[in-house]
């Protein structure tokens, strides 16, 4: 009989303790967002580093003292993200390689897209990179779209992966220029292989790319496409 | 029915008991084991007890800094295991041994700790006028009590930028929370407030520790000053080069983080006039001043961190370390010591100073310019890549030879390959290059040469006789070629536990003063009262303190590239890169670099050559993080910093 309650007692214990365990009582995530950053002239993707790059800032209504989200741009100039909560949101690019934007409400249900048309600094046109004996030219014209802006740098950045940029990089070439540019005047970077013997692994592929910095206050660089090179 | 009544009747009476206890006060027991607040400051020895609590939770990044786990680590709260790291990890002068010296957005952060010992600070200062203590002790609480609220918002501005700045003793009211939320002042303001502490400090703390009894590590008039000095050029350096890194977004248009480059002058004009005040008082002097030749400058220098107490003529303020034990010690000797002595200790070896750092020091031969150290017979020193077999590198027969007639402070600040330390000859090798031209390098081997001996890679068999660059204990060893020297126990033997080390901190001295003089005066082209003589006296006083004999001229690059050497690993590197805003321009993709000895057997005798290499992947700073994200404003309303 003791027993019986003993047992009892404790089965109904465990009944309580488990009937706590509901799950929370928030529905998940259940709306995404995607888009591109793209050029308001050519209609062309606005490539972004990941590292220090420009990302996505993001504010959710309906909240006192809201904190900003932030989302990454994907280095190729689009983004998306899966998890997001249905709701209306203030949206805006933090600086990067283009002239700032306004923010922009969006309302965010089931799959949305939002696409950020901006003003970049600086096209790097006519991007030619190839290997001429031992050494990577790579061969540009720079449109910069603020008039008689000056170009601080303009570099060869290269990495074994994709994500190549000024600021992942395996090894580099930077000239500053301090300088307005023309965009007619072909520009030009030789970057020699032999001096940097000891910085890539021969025989492997690397990821060459051309950017170039306006001299603006938080400007970030302006990229070409990536280019694929043996060495 | 019976049970059920029976059951009614207890509880009914066991209700009425307890309802008739709450009608006494026979709970309302006063704790045996605490003292009352009035109790506490109705006696001057309980205002004591009460400092020195204050001034144990004083923003000091002295040896139990760790910018992950904040500060005094071996509280025994507080996990003392800081791996080693300190904020010079993180700079272009030091690595830690197994990790890498990237920051993290959860670094650095000090937050909740400052506003606790504010409110600390606030109950005293609101006490004083009712202390049982005549005037002229008042007026020294006023002093000190201004003292450490400036130090503390010194701690929180340059982590933050602008703060909520509380100076009374908030009540809470239950239920209501609006009254305590304080919103954040502007930068420029908050350092204004900081300064003006520092003038009351100044204006009341008394002229000489002594007057303080038996303590004499408290502050004095010459700690703030030399504070003020410090904050002064802080502010004075974000002012004129924070633009060098911009930022947008709300925190910048209310002006919480950012000072107008306008207010550059006033702010280098205030550090000029409390380092002023400092060098003309008579009263502060370099340790050791004019040493007979580098040797002794190096033994000297040693000392002074090894032994704070010899120098008083030089050292301003001082965090003391009692005796081992949870609190009141540190742990440098444990961290630090070479893997050769470590005698037991389990993580050795754990802070690696770059070559960055040794490229610094002057050479005698060549006084005012840094000296990379030249490893190769064409003199270039841009490629770290590592070891090519076919490079002309210069040959030596003991490694240490390369650092011949360097700056003596590097011999004291440094253990390198080939230094004796504690009576041991440190051995710190990379690998070794065989008669054939192959090489092993970083990989545990030998090689039996055709003269019979067994060469080993890291120079010897047992991991207990070397001290470089084998990956045993994980970090024990270092990569850098390099170990720290400055501030361990060389003479003493420290017992090789946790909590042991009791070598103080200076937190001020005066060469500090002399170099902040120096950079105001020259930042901000002062002239008057003969400051650019008076600078350039004081860049070169160090040097000659150093073992150096030629004057040289006042300009940035000396005044930096002296602070970097004289102050190295005293917690400062990383805030002077980050109020001069070089953080990110030095780490972009950066590499930070070693030196690896490695012994060449292709010659006719076994000869040392020495490779500048890099050691770690590349490190890049974001430009936000000159200021760290405010904790928690979804709930305390405050306007976060930007990009957070």
């Amino acid at each position: 009989m003791k027993k019986r309650t003993i047992f009892l007692t404790v089965i109904a214990c465990f009944l309580i303790i488990l009937t706590s365990c509901e799950l929370d009582n928030y529905d998940g995530p259940d709306a995404e967002i995607s888009g591109s950053i793209l050029d308001y002239e050519t209609n062309e993707l606005v490539r972004q580093d990941i590292m220090s790059g420009a990302t996505i800032s993001y504010i959710e209504h309906g909240y006192e003292n809201p904190a900003t989200q932030y989302m990454v741009i994907k280095n190729d100039g689009t983004y998306l993200n899966k998890l997001m909560f249905s709701a209306t949101y203030t949206m805006n690019l933090t600086p990067g390689n283009f002239v700032p934007i306004e923010e922009q409400e969006v309302i965010v249900k089931g799959k949305t897209t939002l696409n950020f048309v901006v003003q970049p600094y600086i096209r790097v046109k006519n991007a030619k990179i190839e290997k001429v004996n031992n050494t990577i030219v790579a061969t540009f014209n720079l449109q910069t779209t603020l008039p008689n802006q000056k170009v601080k740098t303009i570099g060869l950045y290269a990495h074994l992966l994709d994500i190549v940029g000024q600021p992942s990089n395996a090894f580099k070439l930077e000239q500053s220029i301090g300088a307005v540019v023309d965009e007619t005047v072909e520009q030009k970077l030789i970057l020699d292989l032999d001096a940097y013997s000891t910085s890539y692994f021969s025989g492997r592929q690397y990821y060459f790319i051309i950017g170039a910095l306006l001299d603006v206050s938080q400007a970030k660089y302006n990229y070409a496409i990536p280019v694929q090179i043996q060495l | 029915m019976k049970i059920l009544i029976k059951k009614t009747t207890y509880f009914v009476l066991s209700f009425i008991i307890f309802a008739s206890t709450a009608c006494t006060d026979i709970l309302d027991l006063k704790p045996l084991d605490k003292i009352s607040g009035e109790a506490l400051f109705s006696d001057p020895d309980g205002v004591k007890l009460y400092m020195a609590d204050l001034y144990y939770y004083l923003p000091v990044e002295d040896f139990n800094y760790d910018p992950i786990k904040g500060f005094h680590v071996t509280d025994g709260i507080k996990d003392k295991n800081t791996q080693g790291f300190v904020t010079d990890s993180y700079s272009l002068d030091g690595a830690e041994s197994a990790w890498g010296g990237t920051f993290a957005e959860s670094d650095l952060l000090w937050w909740d700790e400052a506003y606790r010992l504010n409110r600390s600070v606030n109950l005293l200062i609101a006490e004083i006028p009712n202390l049982n203590v005549d005037e002229a002790a008042k007026k020294k609480l006023v002093g000190e009590t201004s003292f450490i609220r400036a130090y503390l918002y010194y701690g929180l501005v340059k982590r933050y930028g602008g703060v909520p700045i509380i100076t009374d003793v908030q009540e809470y009211i239950p239920g209501e929370t609006d009254n305590l939320k304080v919103p954040r002042s502007t930068e420029k303001d908050t350092w204004d407030f900081i300064l003006k502490e520092c003038d009351k400090a100044i204006a009341n703390l008394p002229l000489d520790a002594s007057e303080w009894g038996s303590s004499d590590r408290r502050a004095t008039k010459w700690a703030a000053l030399a504070l003020k000095s410090r904050v002064a050029l802080h502010a004075a350096s974000i002012a004129k080069y924070w633009l060098q890194a911009p930022l947008s977004g709300t925190a910048v248009d209310e002006g919480l983080v950012g000072i107008p480059d306008s207010a550059a002058n006033r702010y280098y004009l205030e550090a000029i006039e409390a380092s002023d005040s400092i060098m003309s008082s008579g009263k502060y002097s370099l340790y050791k001043p004019n040493p007979a030749n580098p040797t002794e400058a190096a033994v000297n220098y040693q000392t002074l961190f090894e032994t704070p107490s010899v120098a008083p003529e030089e050292v301003i303020f001082i965090k003391g370390f009692v005796r081992a034990g949870n609190k009141t010690s540190h742990n440098y000797d444990w961290w630090y010591q070479p893997q050769q002595t470590a005698n037991g200790r389990a993580h050795p070896g754990r802070m690696n100073p770059t070559l960055d750092l040794i490229d610094m020091y002057e050479s005698y031969d060549n006084p005012g310019y840094s000296a990379p150290v030249v490893t190769t017979q064409d003199g270039m020193v841009g490629d770290a890549n590592g070891f090519v077999a076919k490079k002309k590198y210069l040959h030596f027969n003991s490694p240490e030879e390369i650092f011949k007639n360097k700056d003596a402070r590097l011999f004291a600040t440094i253990n390198y390959p080939g230094a004796v330390w504690k009576d041991v000859k440190l051995v710190i090798q990379g690998g070794l290059v065989k008669p054939n031209g192959s090489s092993i390098i970083k990989t545990k081997g030998s090689y039996t040469h055709t003269d019979g001996i067994t060469y080993y890679t890291y120079g010897a068999e047992s991991q207990f006789n070397y001290s470089g660059f084998d990956s045993y204990g994980a970090g024990n060893m270092t990569r850098t070629g390099f170990l720290l020297r400055k501030f361990l126990q060389e003479k003493n033997d420290v017992a090789a536990a946790w909590n042991q080390s009791t070598t103080d901190y200076i937190d001020m001295r005066y060469a500090e003063v002399l170099l902040n003089y120096a950079e105001a005066v020259i930042e901000s082209g002062y002239n008057a009262n003969n400051a650019q003589q008076k600078a350039k006296n004081a860049l070169n006083s160090i040097r000659f303190r150093a073992g150096h004999t030629v004057e040289i001229p006042l300009t940035i690059e000396n005044v930096l590239r002296e602070r970097r050497v004289e102050l190295a690993f005293e917690n400062r590197a990383i805030w002077d890169m980050m109020r001069r805003r070089t953080m990110h321009t030095e780490f972009t993709a950066r590499r930070r670099m070693g030196l690896m000895p490695l012994l060449d057997l292709r010659g006719t005798s076994p000869q040392y050559i020495m490779v500048r290499m890099y050691f770690e992947s590349t490190i890049t700073f974001k430009e936000k993080w000159y200021y760290r994200a405010i904790p928690g404003t979804g709930a305390n309303g405050l306007t976060q910093n930007p990009l957070y």
